[in-house]
Protein backbone atom coordinates (compact mmCIF):
# COMPACT_ATOMS: atom_id res chain seq x y z
CA UNK A 1 0.00 0.00 0.00
CA UNK A 2 0.71 3.41 -0.66
CA UNK A 3 0.25 4.74 3.28
CA UNK A 4 3.63 2.14 3.88
CA UNK A 5 5.81 5.03 2.22
CA UNK A 6 4.69 8.05 3.68
CA UNK A 7 6.71 9.53 6.63
CA UNK A 8 5.68 8.80 9.85
CA UNK A 9 3.76 12.47 11.48
CA UNK A 10 5.68 12.91 14.74
CA UNK A 11 6.60 16.60 14.17
CA UNK A 12 5.10 18.02 17.14
CA UNK A 13 1.93 20.51 16.61
CA UNK A 14 2.58 24.48 16.66
CA UNK A 15 2.03 26.43 19.51
CA UNK A 16 -1.60 27.69 19.85
CA UNK A 17 -2.06 31.60 20.46
CA UNK A 18 -3.45 32.54 23.35
CA UNK A 19 -6.42 34.49 23.02
CA UNK A 20 -5.82 36.36 26.63
CA UNK A 21 -3.43 37.15 29.04
CA UNK A 22 -3.45 38.28 33.27
CA UNK A 23 -2.38 41.09 34.27
CA UNK A 24 1.14 39.72 34.90
CA UNK A 25 1.87 38.00 31.92
CA UNK A 26 0.62 41.54 30.32
CA UNK A 27 3.15 43.46 32.42
CA UNK A 28 5.72 40.90 31.17
CA UNK A 29 5.21 41.24 27.71
CA UNK A 30 5.26 44.84 27.35
CA UNK A 31 7.76 45.23 30.09
CA UNK A 32 6.09 47.50 32.04
CA UNK A 33 5.32 46.72 35.98
CA UNK A 34 1.65 45.77 36.92
CA UNK A 35 0.98 49.55 38.21
CA UNK A 36 1.35 50.63 34.65
CA UNK A 37 -0.78 48.15 33.37
CA UNK A 38 -3.74 48.97 35.60
CA UNK A 39 -3.44 52.44 34.92
CA UNK A 40 -3.37 51.91 30.50
CA UNK A 41 -6.95 50.13 31.95
CA UNK A 42 -8.37 52.83 34.38
CA UNK A 43 -7.60 55.34 31.52
CA UNK A 44 -8.97 53.62 28.51
CA UNK A 45 -5.72 52.68 26.81
CA UNK A 46 -6.22 48.75 27.31
CA UNK A 47 -9.71 47.21 27.30
CA UNK A 48 -9.83 44.37 29.83
CA UNK A 49 -12.10 41.91 30.25
CA UNK A 50 -13.17 39.82 33.37
CA UNK A 51 -13.17 35.87 33.94
CA UNK A 52 -15.48 34.05 35.66
CA UNK A 53 -14.64 35.08 39.41
CA UNK A 54 -13.66 38.41 38.54
CA UNK A 55 -10.16 38.84 37.72
CA UNK A 56 -8.98 40.74 34.88
CA UNK A 57 -7.77 39.48 31.29
CA UNK A 58 -6.59 41.00 28.67
CA UNK A 59 -6.90 40.01 25.03
CA UNK A 60 -3.99 39.14 23.05
CA UNK A 61 -5.44 41.98 20.23
CA UNK A 62 -5.66 44.95 22.84
CA UNK A 63 -1.90 44.10 24.02
CA UNK A 64 -1.19 44.53 19.81
CA UNK A 65 -3.15 47.23 19.47
CA UNK A 66 -1.86 48.70 21.84
CA UNK A 67 2.05 48.32 20.75
CA UNK A 68 1.09 49.25 17.15
CA UNK A 69 -0.78 52.52 18.09
CA UNK A 70 1.80 53.82 19.39
CA UNK B 1 -17.57 29.99 58.69
CA UNK B 2 -17.21 31.98 61.75
CA UNK B 3 -14.52 34.53 61.04
CA UNK B 4 -13.60 34.53 65.05
CA UNK B 5 -12.63 30.68 64.73
CA UNK B 6 -8.93 30.14 65.23
CA UNK B 7 -7.83 29.53 61.68
CA UNK B 8 -7.20 25.51 60.82
CA UNK B 9 -3.62 23.97 60.17
CA UNK B 10 -4.69 24.34 56.67
CA UNK B 11 -6.10 27.57 56.25
CA UNK B 12 -2.38 29.03 58.07
CA UNK B 13 -0.46 26.91 55.12
CA UNK B 14 -2.70 28.30 52.40
CA UNK B 15 -2.23 31.96 53.83
CA UNK B 16 1.28 31.32 53.33
CA UNK B 17 1.24 29.77 50.21
CA UNK B 18 -1.19 33.23 48.46
CA UNK B 19 1.56 35.80 50.36
CA UNK B 20 4.08 33.84 48.66
CA UNK B 21 2.68 33.25 45.38
CA UNK B 22 1.55 37.01 45.40
CA UNK B 23 4.72 38.22 47.19
CA UNK B 24 5.18 40.23 43.37
CA UNK B 25 1.74 41.62 43.38
CA UNK B 26 1.81 42.56 47.28
CA UNK B 27 5.63 44.53 46.80
CA UNK B 28 4.12 46.40 43.92
CA UNK B 29 1.00 47.16 45.37
CA UNK B 30 2.62 48.52 48.71
CA UNK B 31 5.02 50.84 46.73
CA UNK B 32 2.77 52.25 44.76
CA UNK B 33 0.14 53.08 48.18
CA UNK B 34 3.71 54.41 49.17
CA UNK B 35 4.06 56.63 45.94
CA UNK B 36 0.61 57.57 46.11
CA UNK B 37 1.17 58.39 50.20
CA UNK B 38 3.84 60.63 49.28
CA UNK B 39 2.67 62.81 46.65
CA UNK B 40 -0.55 63.18 48.62
CA UNK B 41 0.98 64.31 51.96
CA UNK B 42 3.92 66.76 49.88
CA UNK B 43 1.14 68.40 47.46
CA UNK B 44 1.48 71.49 48.99
CA UNK B 45 5.19 71.61 48.66
CA UNK B 46 5.21 69.87 44.94
CA UNK B 47 2.18 72.31 43.68
CA UNK B 48 4.50 75.25 44.70
CA UNK B 49 7.79 74.29 43.69
CA UNK B 50 6.30 73.62 40.09
CA UNK B 51 4.41 77.01 39.96
CA UNK B 52 8.09 78.52 41.10
CA UNK B 53 9.53 76.51 38.03
CA UNK B 54 6.84 77.50 35.87
CA UNK B 55 7.13 81.33 36.54
CA UNK B 56 11.21 81.13 36.93
CA UNK B 57 11.46 79.09 33.83
CA UNK B 58 12.34 80.73 30.34
CA UNK B 59 14.50 77.91 27.67
CA UNK B 60 16.49 76.30 30.16
CA UNK B 61 13.61 73.25 31.08
CA UNK B 62 13.65 70.43 29.43
CA UNK B 63 11.27 70.13 26.65
CA UNK B 64 8.72 66.88 26.20
CA UNK B 65 6.55 66.12 23.05
CA UNK B 66 3.07 64.49 23.78
CA UNK B 67 1.75 62.22 22.02
CA UNK B 68 -0.70 64.59 21.09
CA UNK B 69 1.62 66.93 19.35
CA UNK B 70 1.59 69.82 22.07
CA UNK B 71 4.53 70.86 23.63
CA UNK B 72 5.25 70.82 27.67
CA UNK B 73 8.47 72.14 29.75
CA UNK B 74 9.46 69.68 32.51
CA UNK B 75 9.32 71.11 36.26
CA UNK B 76 9.57 68.27 38.62
CA UNK B 77 9.36 64.09 38.34
CA UNK B 78 7.04 62.68 40.87
CA UNK B 79 7.60 59.09 39.56
CA UNK B 80 10.00 57.73 37.28
CA UNK B 81 8.08 57.98 34.40
CA UNK B 82 5.17 60.96 35.33
CA UNK B 83 6.00 64.52 35.69
CA UNK B 84 4.29 68.21 36.06
CA UNK B 85 5.16 70.19 33.16
CA UNK B 86 3.86 73.12 32.14
CA UNK B 87 3.22 75.22 28.95
CA UNK B 88 2.52 78.82 27.75
CA UNK B 89 -0.38 79.90 26.12
CA UNK B 90 -1.80 83.66 25.00
CA UNK B 91 -0.12 84.58 28.11
CA UNK B 92 -1.38 81.97 30.60
CA UNK B 93 0.37 79.03 32.76
CA UNK B 94 -1.33 75.67 31.64
CA UNK B 95 0.29 72.60 34.05
CA UNK B 96 -0.23 68.93 33.07
CA UNK B 97 1.48 65.71 34.46
CA UNK B 98 2.83 64.14 31.88
CA UNK B 99 3.80 60.57 31.27
CA UNK B 100 6.02 58.77 29.24
CA UNK B 101 5.90 54.80 29.38
CA UNK B 102 8.47 52.52 26.99
CA UNK B 103 6.82 49.56 25.95
CA UNK B 104 8.23 46.42 24.52
CA UNK B 105 9.39 46.08 21.70
CA UNK B 106 10.58 49.58 21.42
CA UNK B 107 7.87 52.14 21.41
CA UNK B 108 7.23 54.70 24.27
CA UNK B 109 3.72 56.82 25.47
CA UNK B 110 3.75 60.46 26.18
CA UNK B 111 0.77 61.24 27.36
CA UNK B 112 -0.80 63.90 29.38
CA UNK B 113 -3.02 62.63 32.26
CA UNK B 114 -4.18 65.64 33.66
CA UNK B 115 -4.02 69.33 32.79
CA UNK B 116 -5.48 72.94 33.75
CA UNK B 117 -4.88 76.17 34.72
CA UNK B 118 -4.18 75.95 38.37
CA UNK B 119 -1.28 73.07 39.31
CA UNK B 120 -3.07 72.26 42.59
CA UNK B 121 -5.65 70.78 40.95
CA UNK B 122 -4.19 69.04 38.38
CA UNK B 123 -2.69 67.37 40.79
CA UNK B 124 -5.11 66.95 42.90
CA UNK B 125 -7.28 65.03 39.47
CA UNK B 126 -3.82 62.55 39.32
CA UNK B 127 -3.81 61.39 42.90
CA UNK B 128 -7.68 61.19 42.13
CA UNK B 129 -7.13 58.76 39.52
CA UNK B 130 -3.97 57.29 41.43
CA UNK B 131 -6.83 56.14 43.99
CA UNK B 132 -9.04 54.59 41.38
CA UNK B 133 -6.16 52.52 40.05
CA UNK B 134 -4.90 51.22 43.24
CA UNK B 135 -8.99 50.15 43.78
CA UNK B 136 -8.91 48.60 40.30
CA UNK B 137 -5.99 47.11 41.15
CA UNK B 138 -7.53 45.62 45.07
CA UNK B 139 -10.18 44.02 43.10
CA UNK B 140 -8.31 42.41 40.91
CA UNK B 141 -5.72 41.24 42.84
CA UNK B 142 -8.72 39.68 45.51
CA UNK B 143 -10.42 38.16 42.52
CA UNK B 144 -6.93 36.58 41.57
CA UNK B 145 -6.92 35.03 44.99
CA UNK B 146 -9.59 33.61 45.31
CA UNK B 147 -9.82 32.09 42.10
CA UNK B 148 -5.98 30.52 42.93
CA UNK B 149 -7.34 29.09 46.62
CA UNK B 150 -10.87 27.43 44.27
CA UNK B 151 -8.04 25.87 42.42
CA UNK B 152 -5.54 24.91 45.01
CA UNK B 153 -7.94 23.71 47.80
CA UNK B 154 -11.34 22.60 45.42
CA UNK B 155 -14.19 22.18 48.08
CA UNK B 156 -12.71 23.54 51.25
CA UNK B 157 -13.71 26.96 53.04
CA UNK B 158 -10.92 29.46 52.31
CA UNK B 159 -12.66 32.05 52.89
CA UNK B 160 -10.90 33.08 56.14
CA UNK B 161 -7.60 33.63 53.85
CA UNK B 162 -8.97 35.18 51.28
CA UNK B 163 -10.97 38.26 53.74
CA UNK B 164 -7.56 38.52 55.37
CA UNK B 165 -5.89 39.24 52.59
CA UNK B 166 -8.42 41.23 51.39
CA UNK B 167 -8.07 43.35 54.77
CA UNK B 168 -4.71 43.71 54.37
CA UNK B 169 -4.24 45.22 50.97
CA UNK B 170 -7.29 47.39 51.83
CA UNK B 171 -5.68 48.63 54.89
CA UNK B 172 -2.75 49.74 52.95
CA UNK B 173 -5.19 51.78 50.84
CA UNK B 174 -6.64 53.01 53.63
CA UNK B 175 -3.75 54.16 55.22
CA UNK B 176 -2.39 55.93 52.11
CA UNK B 177 -6.10 58.03 52.60
CA UNK B 178 -5.76 59.13 56.07
CA UNK B 179 -2.14 59.80 56.22
CA UNK B 180 -2.65 61.97 53.26
CA UNK B 181 -5.59 63.73 55.04
CA UNK B 182 -3.92 64.57 57.92
CA UNK B 183 -0.78 65.78 56.05
CA UNK B 184 -2.64 68.13 53.50
CA UNK B 185 -4.90 69.39 56.47
CA UNK B 186 -4.69 73.10 56.72
CA UNK B 187 -1.93 73.75 53.83
CA UNK B 188 -2.98 75.85 51.00
CA UNK B 189 -0.49 76.76 47.86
Amino acid sequence: MAIDNEPTQTATPPPVERLAYSIEEAAQMLGINYHSIYRLIQRGKLKACRALRGKLLISRDELLKLVKSE
Amino acid sequence: MNHHQKPTVQQEQAAVEVKTAFAEHLNQFNASCDAVRDIEGNQSAIANDAFKSALLSRDQNKTIQTDDGTEWRHDLDLSKISSVCHRRIAGQIEFAVVESLSLKPGTEMKEVLNRGDNVREVLQGFIRDQRQVLRLWKEDLNAQVKEHLAEKYPGQDMSLVADSFEYKITQAISETYVHAQSQSHGMRV
